[in-house]
């Protein structure tokens, strides 16, 4: 996952946990605070109530001819209510609680504050209520409140999130497409600094910088040394076979004189073909190969299957085609990646079981191309593969008159040419999987 | 045909000489840059054989005088230092194939040749043997008119063979042409007779192919 994409995630999963958790504890907190400003408005009320009765007396409330009926009343809504009355004795402290009351025939829940006190000598209970249902409405309301700007204040901040992120990591973004993509390729490497006013970016761009020209000096030395090694072992060997076309090219050789010139012959080519694969290998690691042609997959298996099929034949092994799906490898190096595939389907006539067959199969997936060599016959030992892979033995057999150098070409230009490859064996079977970037 | 032969390794130069002498070719020879030059400048030739790594220099310099002096002389680079950049440079400037040391000498003719073929534009180039006629520029071999259907690598392997008829082949010169310079192990020198061996079969369909001789031992020779 890109970085930028994992801060924005992580930003979103942050602010969405709130958001979760507000949702969740929301409600409890808004009627906490509703209930305690309710109750503080009820206090309030008291208090008018109170100086008021103090000012004008009870008469407003009570009247003197029936001092036993109370005062009721409330607002046209129900909302609030007051009732005064008297009572025979008073409670020691106000309390507030919800109560349920009928109010002309309706059930109504409400916050009531309860006041009982002294007045003229005789004992009276003040009940002050707010309708629960109001005291909801509020909450709703607030809470809904909340939520949009919440949900706004969310969608604002991932769009500012998005914007700034991606300004602030645009000098990063730089890095990774124009120094780091070119790790592999460090002779296209461009050391112009990356512009950036944050200090890590600075930093990180300098020393990548610094690296790679670390890495070009050692690329640039070891193409020269390669060069030099290739100019130095290959010269003689020129001579020595210029000198033995020279000789073949006689006339009058004897059967014996041919015979050993054969031998000699036999014996350069196997020092040339020892040459050719080391400094191959250097060269690939070196990468002193172009990546610029366009190889039509299905084509080369073909072909490497009408090259191929007789070879088989004459060891009465069959190959089949059982699947070539068109697919079109691009910017690639098509010598090499004929050479790669071609080393293992002759690595697979080598090693088939006598009588088996060899199946070759090019397939289309949503992410890759394959192609899969599987062939009957006992299989490579995997940690031996794993040396192999590693470049630390060669795997040569003398009576397979191998060399040993075709599966480590095979594994070094994969790496070149950024395929996969895979070597398997199972239920004494021997696949070779490549797999294609699309 | 008049030939410029630049190479610093005198053991090597003589005997690419000899062989072009063997074919009826004039050699000349240069061992440096400065010698080149001057050859380059003062006669006329048809192809010129360059090596690159030169005592006073690089040889792919020297591609400046062919452009100057030499307008119809092809150029084949013949090199051990296998550079991809001296490969690039060689044809942006001029050079008309590339060959890596160590190479046979074979290889050398079969190129100069297609290069030949290749600027005259004439491509009937037809070769009668037995009754077949095999085409150099095309993947085609007849019969009396009828064309008979061979695998590429048995086009190749014919091909090089009819180039280089009357002449023994062994199966690593063949081998070399068919899977070039990187083949996988000495194994396919082998996979030759299985090609020879179909390609026979192929031909005999339609007449003798007593002109394709086995040299016992060695390998195999086109006569005619």
């Amino acid at each position: 996952m890109r970085l930028f994409a994992k801060l924005l995630l992580f930003n979103l999963l942050g602010k969405g946990f709130f958001l979760l958790i507000f949702l969740m504890s929301g409600p409890y907190v808004l009627r906490y605070f509703i209930l305690k400003n309710t109750d503080q408005q009820l206090v309030e009320e008291k208090e008018k109530v109170i100086s008021i009765i103090q000012k004008e007396g009870m008469q407003n409330f009570i009247s003197e001819e029936n001092p036993d009926i109370g005062f009721g009343s409330y607002n046209i809504l129900k909302e609030e209510y007051i009732l005064l009355e008297k009572i025979q004795e008073t409670y020691a402290n106000d309390s507030i609680s919800i109560q349920e009351r009928i109010i002309e025939e309706d059930e109504i829940s409400y916050r009531v504050f309860a006041h009982t006190f002294e007045y003229a000598g005789e004992f009276y209970l003040l009940e002050i209520g707010r309708s629960l249902n109001t005291i909801e409405q509020i909450e709703s309301i607030f809470f809904r409140i909340s939520i949009g700007i919440l949900f706004l204040f969310l969608a604002f901040s991932v769009f500012l999130d998005m914007t700034i992120s991606k300004r602030i990591m645009l000098p990063f973004n730089k890095i990774i497409k124009t120094k780091i993509a070119q790790i592999n390729e460090p002779q296209e490497f461009n050391d112009l600094p990356i512009p950036s006013n944050t200090e890590e970016f600075m930093i990180l761009d300098q020393a990548i910088s610094e690296m790679m020209k670390r890495i070009q000096k050692s690329f640039n030395q070891e193409r020269i040394f390669i060069s030099h090694a290739s100019h130095e072992l290959k010269t003689p060997i020129s001579v020595l076979q210029s000198k033995l076309e020279a000789m073949f090219s006689a006339e009058n050789l004897s059967q014996i004189q041919s015979e050993k010139l054969m031998d000699m012959q036999h014996t350069l080519q196997k020092m040339k073909k020892s040459v050719n694969a080391l400094l191959l290998i250097s060269k690939v690691n070196n990468a002193q190969f172009l990546k610029t042609e366009n190889i039509e997959m299905s084509q080369m298996l073909s072909e490497l299957l009408e090259d191929w099929a007789e070879i088989g034949q004459s060891k009465g092994v069959e190959l089949i085609l059982l699947e070539n799906q068109f697919f079109v490898f691009e910017n690639t190096n098509q010598s090499l990646c004929h050479m790669m595939i071609q080393n293992a389907i002759s690595n697979a006539v080598k090693y088939v079981s006598k009588g088996g067959k060899i199946t070759l199969s090019g397939i289309v997936n949503p992410d890759f191309y394959e192609i899969i060599i599987e062939n009957e016959g006992e299989g490579i030992d995997q940690n031996l593969l794993h040396q192999v892979k590693n470049g630390l033995v060669f795997l040569k057999e003398v009576d397979k008159e191998k060399s040993g150098f075709g599966l480590q070409i095979m594994y070094k230009i994969a790496i070149f040419l950024g395929v996969q490859l895979d070597v398997k064996s199972l239920n004494g079977k021997t696949l070779v999987f490549f797999r294609f970037p699309k | 045909m008049r030939i410029l032969l630049v190479e610093d390794e005198i053991s090597l130069a003589n005997e690419i000489r000899d062989f072009l002498k063997s074919e009826n070719h004039l050699v000349d020879y240069s061992n440096t840059i400065a010698s080149a030059s001057d050859n380059l400048a003062s006669n006329s030739y048809d192809f010129v054989l360059l090596d690159l790594g030169l005592p006073d220099g690089n040889g792919l310099t020297l591609l400046k005088d062919v452009s100057n002096y030499q307008k119809n002389a092809s150029v084949i680079i013949l090199t051990a230092r296998s550079e991809i950049n001296d490969k690039i440079i060689g044809f942006e400037s001029g050079a008309d194939d590339y060959l890596s040391k160590p190479f046979s000498f074979l290889e050398l003719k079969a190129r100069m040749q297609a290069i030949l073929r290749r600027k005259s534009g004439w491509n009937k180039d037809v070769i009668q043997i037995g009754g077949f006629e095999i085409s150099l520029n095309n993947n085609v071999v007849a019969h009396e008119g009828k064309e008979i259907k061979l695998t590429k690598k048995e086009y190749i392997l014919l091909q090089f063979m009819v180039i280089n008829k009357n002449r023994i082949l062994n199966r690593f010169q063949l081998a070399e042409h068919l899977w070039g310079d990187h083949l996988d192990d000495e194994y396919q020198s082998n996979y030759i007779d299985v090609h020879v061996k179909n390609l026979r079969k192929k031909l005999g369909m339609y007449a003798a192919v007593d002109w394709l001789e086995t040299v016992r031992g060695l390998g195999y020779k086109i006569i005619s």
